[in-house]
């Protein structure tokens, strides 16, 4: 019996429906409108009209270059952070939680349930000029003297690391939960060293968890600005911040439509990059 | 002349079919207790409705406990019950929100909402035509309304708006990290407080500021005025003098001591509770900004009018404003744009009566000013200033 | 004796101490983690019981039980975090349904429209919030709706439905389809199949999509604001009410809802730990 089946009938497209009819319509649609109004020129007083106005693509393009690569910058790093930090965490709730996983994987949702500002301020007393951590990398000449850590391009960063860590722990933990510990067991017999046993066997075993973890966070977090609004400087900016002034403040709706789509355009080649590195079997799963 | 312009208005609605079906007491005869009979000769119904839909930002009405006093009084009085909804926490997103719906014609399902006078929006909606006009005749206390505020350039006759509350802009210092900071000079230039300082991201106010220190006047904003006033601000981002641009989250880092000093608003500092944390209009003058209260098309004119008439009694407006310690009634505590209610707010709370930031002296007032509107909606200006703030 | 032998017999203190520190330092490295997870949460505990100096909840002045006590002394902060939870709970429960349905007809099955799908299922998570929000809002306008629970439960599912893809898929890749042949070698058909077997073995990955939807959903700010009308959900109400100064009883709430998912955890833990002692007894 074929484990992998290619176009058994209705059942694929049953099992989608209800899913992709809902995203079809609210989402598509909507995406719809964004496409329509990235094409129209005007503005607040007199008015919007679709006029085909491509330009708008180009000038976002152009002109905002620095603050696109700059997203795409902080969200790899933030994604590569996570990705090292939240690791050996999952692998030690998958195989020494035992009875506790459940309760470890609440912990790690648990700072969403104060709200973002509430615990950004909370990492900004933390992190104050004045504080203990901050005093303690001075005495460690890890900053200069008058160094801070708050409103810099770092603190924009571990910002986005932070807030992202559950979605690139639990996708991690997922995969690797499943891996029979038998497996690594045998993989340790083989192998010469602990080390070795884990890169040549469980970690590939894993990457379908890696994966999913790097998607989860890079693709959100290049659109992100409210870390950068709260724990930047002007020139710690992202776009998803240039993008929310030209709706906001400038009420110009087609420039923010317009460098939404080409900021998706950028996200969508970065995955199909990354889909290359990691094999597409990874990412779209027809390994069987 | 302006009974035949509402009539006009109202007939233009009935055509336009769609639109009237939303106004929820305007033209429906549903049986609202306590209808007056109609004054004047408008033809706007005047009839009360069931309930008043108002839009306020977060903590910006006076509050016992779990209610609110004023609105209480107002319900008891008129039996219009409010339904007070905080959903305003920033002009520019509010606007952002509610302009998908005006911009089809269709009601926001409110009868006031309160947009500040700083930011292009209040005259945006006007100039749109997505405020309604509002019912004087239902407004006698209109002629308590402070003189300064009687004719601003956003609604020269106080057609559509009235204010709500008033603060100042200003620089804030903490005096255990450094000698008193007066002076714009001070802020932008001084080395000392290099990486220690922030600005306001509101242009009006932030400019307002700026452009007083270098002798410019801000009611009437030229483009050289406007040039010399960003050059000096972007120089102080460029050498770092500048750590962030900040709504009202400079409070948090100002009052950990992250900060020496701060452009911030007159009402937040008095609220850190911190002693060592001073306010005062800068030198060379400071910026005045008013949250005004406007009636979004759709909503009921008549009712909010009778509302704004209640507010605009010295005595409900001296009460709202000061609280009333005896009663644990805890007042806004920011300016109020009605003449008395000082006086008013002395029986009630003596020591808020007294606080100069909440009833500032006629020589104070003087040196605060307001941005001028046409400078607010110049596109031009206002993508510089987000390019500024935003890297 | 052979001098392999003596040299086995003589483990050093260093290596017993080596083995000692390499069996632990994982779950050293884990404890670590979770201080510098749960830090802020700490700090928001400590100040939940802050008697602050002025509006402002931002220095330590006082302990008090005040804020614990009236806990909803503040108007609008019960019903804002009331909402929070059902729509958290109500959107999670559906997107991660909607979604584990996607991941099993995208793993398991070619078909036309497989890569269109997969795009779709990236697309929402790389929308800007702003524009997302905003064009959904034109949506619901144009569909002539009435904003409040349902634009704002139909808001968050839809951004909700992709991470829950995203997650049981990367359970499903690696799934060893063995299990569910032998399941039906013995005789079993495809639904008993899924339900005994498949199932029971992607629990984990739908848990963890569940509180990750959860998460998402109770933490949301820009979509919701632009689809919520006039009701205000929890995160609504602290960005507004931090504007003049976020009161302590924004603490106490977050705090409240740690402690009691905590518990709740707990109590299921403790559940099965004493079915399966009975089950050995």
């Amino acid at each position: 019996m074929s484990l992998f089946h290619r176009h058994r009938g209705l059942t694929p497209y049953l099992l989608l429906a209800p899913g992709v009819l809902f995203l079809a319509v609210f989402f598509l649609v909507p995406l719809g409108f964004l496409g329509y109004q990235s094409l129209e020129s005007g503005n607040i007083d007199f008015g919007y009209s679709f006029t085909w106005s491509w330009s708008n693509y180009w000038d976002a393009l152009h002109n905002y270059r620095q603050q696109f690569i700059r997203s795409l910058e902080y969200a790899g790093i933030a994604t590569l952070l996570a990705l090292v930090i939240s690791y050996p965490v999952a692998y030690w709730i998958a195989f020494r939680g035992g009875r506790w996983k459940n309760l470890l994987l609440l912990f790690i949702v648990a700072p969403f349930f104060v709200t973002y500002l509430i615990r950004t301020l909370a990492w900004e007393t933390i992190l104050s000029d004045n504080g203990f951590v901050v005093n303690t990398l001075q005495t460690l000449h890890v900053l200069g003297p008058s160094g801070r850590l708050l409103a810099t391009s770092t603190a924009v960063v571990t910002g986005i690391t932070y807030n992202f860590l559950p979605f690139m722990a639990l996708p991690l933990y997922v995969s690797l939960e499943q891996i029979d510990a038998r497996l690594i067991e045998a993989a340790e017999d083989l192998y010469a060293s602990k080390w070795h046993a884990f890169w040549r066997v469980t970690f590939p075993l894993s990457l379908p968890g890696v994966v999913a973890g790097t998607l989860l966070t890079f693709i959100p977090a290049a659109g992100d600005f409210i870390n950068a609004q709260l724990l930047g400087s002007p020139d710690n900016h992202m776009i998803g911040n240039v993008i929310q002034s030209k709706f906001l403040e400038l009420t110009d709706y087609p420039a923010a439509a317009a460098m939404s789509f080409i900021l998706m355009a950028g996200i969508l080649i970065a995955v199909f990059l990354y889909a290359r590195l990691v094999g597409t079997e990874q990412l779209t799963g027809t390994a069987g | 002349m302006t009974d035949q312009l509402t009539r006009r208005q109202l007939l233009e609605r009935a055509a336009m079919g769609g639109a009237a079906i939303t106004f929820p007491g305007v033209l429906a005869a549903c049986g609202s207790s306590g209808s007056k009979a109609s004054e004047g000769t408008t033809s706007v119904e005047q009839k009360l409705a069931k309930t008043l839909n108002f839009s306020n930002w977060t903590l910006y009405i006076d509050t016992k406990g779990q209610t609110h006093p004023s609105l209480d009084a107002f319900q008891k009085k008129t039996g219009v019950h409010v339904n007070y909804v905080e959903d305003i926490n920033d002009n520019a997103s509010f606007f952002g929100k509610i302009q998908g719906p005006l911009s089809r014609g269709q009601s926001i399902d409110r009868d006031i909402v309160v947009l500040t006078d700083n930011d292009r929006y209040l005259s945006l909606m006007i100039k749109k035509g997505w405020a309604e006009r509002l019912d004087k005749s239902a407004i006698p206390n209109f002629k308590n309304l402070v003189d300064v505020q009687k004719h601003p350039n956003f609604d020269p006759d106080r057609e559509f708006s009235l204010p709500w509350q008033s603060g100042m802009s200003g620089i804030a210092y903490n005096d255990t990290l450094t000698d008193p900071v007066l002076s714009v000079d001070d802020l932008l230039e001084n080395p000392k407080l290099k990486g220690k300082i922030t600005v306001l991201n509101s242009m009006g106010d932030a400019m307002t500021i700026v452009m007083l220190a270098n002798g410019d006047d801000p009611t009437n904003v030229t483009d050289k005025a406007w040039n010399a006033a960003f050059k000096r601000i972007q120089t102080a981002v460029n050498n770092k003098q500048i750590r962030q641009f900040t709504g009202n989250d400079y409070a948090p880092i100002l009052a950990r001591g992250d900060l020496s000093a701060a452009m911030s608003w007159s009402g937040d500092i008095a609220q850190i509770g911190n002693k060592h944390i001073h306010w005062n209009v800068p030198e060379a003058g400071g910026a005045l900004w008013t949250d005004n209260m406007l009636i979004p098309k759709g909503g009921n004119v008549y009712t909010a009018s009778v509302y704004m008439n209640y507010v605009y009694d010295p005595k409900v407006q001296g009460l709202m404003t000061a609280g009333d310690p005896k009663r644990k009634i805890v007042g806004i505590y920011y300016i109020p744009p009605v003449k008395g209610a000082g006086e008013a707010a002395k029986q009630f709370n003596p020591s808020a009566a007294n606080n100069p930031l909440i009833f500032p002296s006629a020589s104070t007032l003087k040196k605060v000013k307001i941005f001028d509107s046409k400078a607010l909606n110049n596109q031009k200006y206002l993508e510089q200033w987000q390019n500024l703030i935003s890297g | 004796m052979s001098a392999v032998a003596v040299e086995r017999a003589r483990p050093s203190v260093l290596a017993k101490v080596w083995a000692f520190v390499r069996h632990h330092v994982l779950t050293a490295y884990s404890i670590l983690f979770f201080v510098y997870l749960l830090l802020p949460i700490a700090v928001v505990v400590v100040f939940s019981f802050n008697n602050p100096p002025g509006k402002f909840n931002y220095t330590w002045n006082a302990f008090t039980w005040d804020n614990w006590l009236h806990w909803d002394a503040v108007p609008g902060i019960r019903s804002s975090i009331v909402l929070s939870l059902q729509i958290a709970l109500i959107a999670s429960i559906i997107a991660t349904a909607l979604g584990t349905l996607i991941a099993l007809s995208l793993v398991r099955y070619g078909f036309r429209g497989r890569a269109t799908t997969n795009i779709l299922i990236f697309l929402p998570l790389s929308t800007p919030e702003i524009v997302l929000g905003a064009s959904l809002l034109t949506l619901f306008l144009n569909m002539n709706v009435v904003f409040g629970f349902w634009t704002i439960l139909i808001a968050h599912i839809m951004f909700c439905i992709s991470f829950a893809v995203v997650t049981v898929k990367a359970r499903l890749v690696g799934f060893d389809r063995h299990l569910e042949e032998a399941a039906m070698d013995l005789g079993a058909n495809e639904w008993t199949t899924f339900r005994k077997v498949t199932l029971p073995l992607i629990a984990p990955a739908i848990l963890a999509a569940l509180l990750l939807c959860f998460a998402i959903s109770i933490d949301d700010f820009v979509v919701t604001y632009f689809n919520s009308g006039s009701e205000v959900t929890f995160p609504l109400f602290v960005w507004g009410a931090a504007r003049i100064g976020a009161p302590p009883q924004v603490n106490v709430i977050g705090t409240a809802i740690f402690v009691i998912a905590v518990t709740l955890m707990l109590i299921n833990v403790l559940v099965q730990m004493r079915r399966e002692k009975r089950g050995l007894a």
